[in-house]
């Protein structure tokens, strides 16, 4: 009896500095999100919002990740770090804008932009007020219990059940897709130059010394003729 | 996985598309070669599709059919491409637009389309879509130099990205109202009418309607058909038809089945509209590309009044227009390949006049295709309008039939004034001489099927009346 209570006890105890524990990486997580967010906005340098645009994506993807929703969050990492902020980055760079030009904060010129900004801010601060106070009158909803979902499998086995079995023949189209319009961009932009001097590496590692090099004789005063 | 044997066509495509695009990356200069093999290549599917014994067949979840009218269309798709690919060949080389990509992208849409009529589930049919149209886009824009085809790329990919927009808001609506992204299953949930499946049906029809170049869509066709390269246009103007036609007749006779009172207004619209326009607009062109555009909108008019007959012998008949159609602008297009004078390709169709004195034979071929493009009597042309419009008799509607009458009579008008400067007004320079198997050949066969169609329609017929989709 007492040994039970005991490590039942224990098992609370690891339970609730678990709990702890995702509750710090929480809000560790959540804080950087929100201040990179913040320095998105009021940094003046464009590549500096940028950066704190990646540390943003990075620390939603590891809520995802926290809650549960891996593939999501995998996801986030790749289409959104590796594909959409380095996009922006390269925009940013060949663009020039790095240095914005705050006139408009400053005062020292009305800017027309400011009045619709305003209006249109104030519109989806209203739109998610309704949304947020709207939650309490919100319908039953299929409880997610009912669904025959096996739980112990991660989101992306389930996903990977479905994608390779059910649905195989639609993701193959789809690479085939993707191939086409990569053999179409290459068809539509790739030229072919002439009298552009290549590289041989053939041709390189395969010479010999004496194709190259020639021991000549030089008389004094003279110098030699070096034929190009 | 014993299905996967129903989809050897398709495999085989596949795969001998990667082996072409392997093949071509390492040789140099392999336009000729893979010229060459992918015709054999779609001779060899042609020859898998005819051997495997159809039987109507779903598979992959009842995503994929296999059946008679599917294969019918797959096999018209296989010998129209083959022979627009044959008659190509010594244009590409000419142009010095001699990629080794333009076989295989050939052969993507192909696939694409074979994707797309074998579709029998919303998802597949709309990859099969993109797969087709993203390999148009390509095509039209192939000759990149030329500022004509660059803008015709641009014009049809943003009109069709738009368009294919419009069809996936309609298929999410369908998918939103009756909850499956199966045809018959939609069929089945949409028994009672309600309003959500009839809009759904009407951006569907839009796209496809678009995808067709039917009457209030069809702005892209003359710019796209005239800017982009002659072979490409054969292309454009033969085979997405038919498997877009194909695709329409599968969604209004089966999804759409409970709804029919509501799309065949529609469709009738459509149809009128696509034949007056291409009867008025085509007379005051030059450029006998955008005519053939004009009248190929005029003809898919034809084709869809078919449709609207709501029967079983009314798609049917569209069946039989559009194949009769393929032969003829086949051979149209042969012709038009063979239209060289100099270095140059022409286009204007002043420069047709007199040709009957120095190319007797070629201009006798075009004057054949002509009259059946305008549906005079003993061709082909005239079979196919006439079962059409006997159709849409049967259902009743006199008032369409009229008008398909009225407009092709004004639609001879621009077919024979062809003819007339071909054969009455004054000579001028002869075309470049050439003896092409491709060209010839094609325009040959064009015109005997055209001509002897009369003797044996029943071969055509009987092929035909077995085809059912229900």
């Amino acid at each position: 009896m007492g040994i039970c209570f005991v490590s039942k006890y224990k098992i609370r105890q690891t339970l609730q500095i678990t709990m702890i524990a995702h509750a710090l990486f929480f809000y560790f997580f959540s804080v950087i999100a929100i201040l990179s967010a913040i320095m998105v906005v009021v940094s003046r340098n464009t590549v500096h919002a940028v950066f704190f645009l990646i540390l943003d994506f990075v620390s939603i993807g590891c809520l995802f990740i926290m809650v549960g929703a891996e593939f999501l969050g995998m996801m986030m990492l790749i289409v959104y770090v590796g594909a959409v902020a380095v996009l922006f980055l390269f925009v940013v760079m060949i663009m020039n804008v790095s240095e914005q030009k705050l006139s408009w904060l400053r005062g020292s010129k009305k800017s027309n932009h400011i009045p619709i900004g305003l209006v249109i801010s104030f519109v989806i601060l209203l739109e998610l007020v309704i949304v947020v106070g709207g939650w309490k009158y919100k319908s039953s909803f299929l409880d997610t219990g009912s669904l025959n979902l096996d739980g112990g499998l991660t989101n992306t086995h389930q996903i990977g059940n479905v994608m390779y079995t059910e649905y195989i023949h639609l993701f193959q189209i789809s690479g085939i897709i993707l191939l086409l319009s990569m053999i179409g961009a290459i068809v539509l932009t790739y030229r072919k130059r002439e009298g552009v001097k290549r590289q041989n590496y053939f041709n390189q590692i395969t010479r010999e010394r004496e194709e190259s090099v020639q021991l000549v004789d030089v008389n004094f005063k003279e110098g030699v003729k070096v034929d190009d | 996985m014993i299905e996967i044997k129903y989809l050897a066509p398709e495999i085989f495509l596949v795969i001998s598309i990667f082996s072409l695009l392997s093949v071509g990356v390492y040789l140099k200069n392999s336009f000729n070669i893979i010229f060459r093999l992918s015709t054999v290549i779609i001779l060899v599917t042609l020859l898998i599709l005819l051997t495997s014994d159809i039987e109507n067949i779903k598979i992959f979840n009842n995503s994929i059919i296999i059946d008679d009218f599917s294969s019918f269309i797959k096999s018209l798709i296989l010998i129209s491409s083959f022979f627009i690919l044959i008659m190509s060949k010594k244009y590409l080389n000419d142009i010095k637009n001699d990629k080794f990509e333009y076989p295989i992208i050939i052969l993507f849409s192909i696939l694409g389309m074979f994707i797309m009529v074998g579709s029998n589930d919303l998802i597949v049919f709309y990859l099969g879509l993109e797969l087709q149209s993203l390999s148009l886009y390509i095509l039209a824009s192939i000759d990149r130099d030329n500022l004509k085809s660059s803008e015709a790329g641009i014009k049809y990919f943003v009109l069709s990205a738009l368009s294919s927009g419009l069809l996936l808001y309609g298929c999410s609506l369908l998918y939103g109202f009756t909850g499956s992204t199966n045809f018959e299953l939609i069929l089945k949930n949409s028994e009672n009418v309600n309003t959500g499946t009839i809009f759904a049906m009407v951006f569907i029809l839009v796209g496809l309607a678009f995808k067709v170049s039917a009457v209030p869509f069809h702005m892209w066709t003359p710019d796209v058909y005239q800017g982009s390269p002659t072979s490409v246009t054969s292309f454009f103007s033969v085979v997405p038809k038919i498997a877009g036609i194909a695709v329409l007749i599968r969604f209004m006779y089966v999804p759409f089945q409970s709804i029919i009172d509501q799309w065949q207004n529609i469709i009738v619209f459509i149809s009128v509209g696509s034949m007056i326009l291409g009867a008025v607009a085509a007379i005051g062109q030059n450029n006998i590309k955008r005519l053939i555009a004009y009248s190929s909108i005029g003809h898919i008019g034809y084709a869809i009044a078919g449709i609207a007959a709501g029967t079983e012998n009314g798609f049917r008949n569209t069946i039989l227009y559009i194949t009769i159609y393929a032969v003829m602008n086949i051979g149209a297009f042969a012709f038009i390949l063979s239209m060289k004078r100099g270095q140059k390709y022409i286009e204007q169709i002043d420069e047709l006049s007199g040709s009957s004195k120095n190319h007797p034979l070629m201009s006798f071929c075009l004057l054949i295709i002509l009259f059946s493009l305008a549906g005079i009597p003993p061709l082909a042309g005239f079979f196919a309008k006439f079962y059409i419009f006997m159709s849409v008799i049967e259902s009743g509607m006199y008032i369409l039939a009229i008008i398909g009458l009225v407009t092709t009579v004004v639609s001879a008008f621009y077919y024979i004034r062809i003819i007339k400067i071909m054969y009455f007004d004054e000579t001028k320079k002869p075309f470049e001489n050439f003896k092409d198997i491709g060209i010839h050949g094609s325009i040959v066969i064009s015109c005997t099927l055209l001509i002897s169609f009369f003797l044996y329609p029943s071969i055509l017929n009987n092929l035909i009346s077995n085809i059912s989709i229900f």
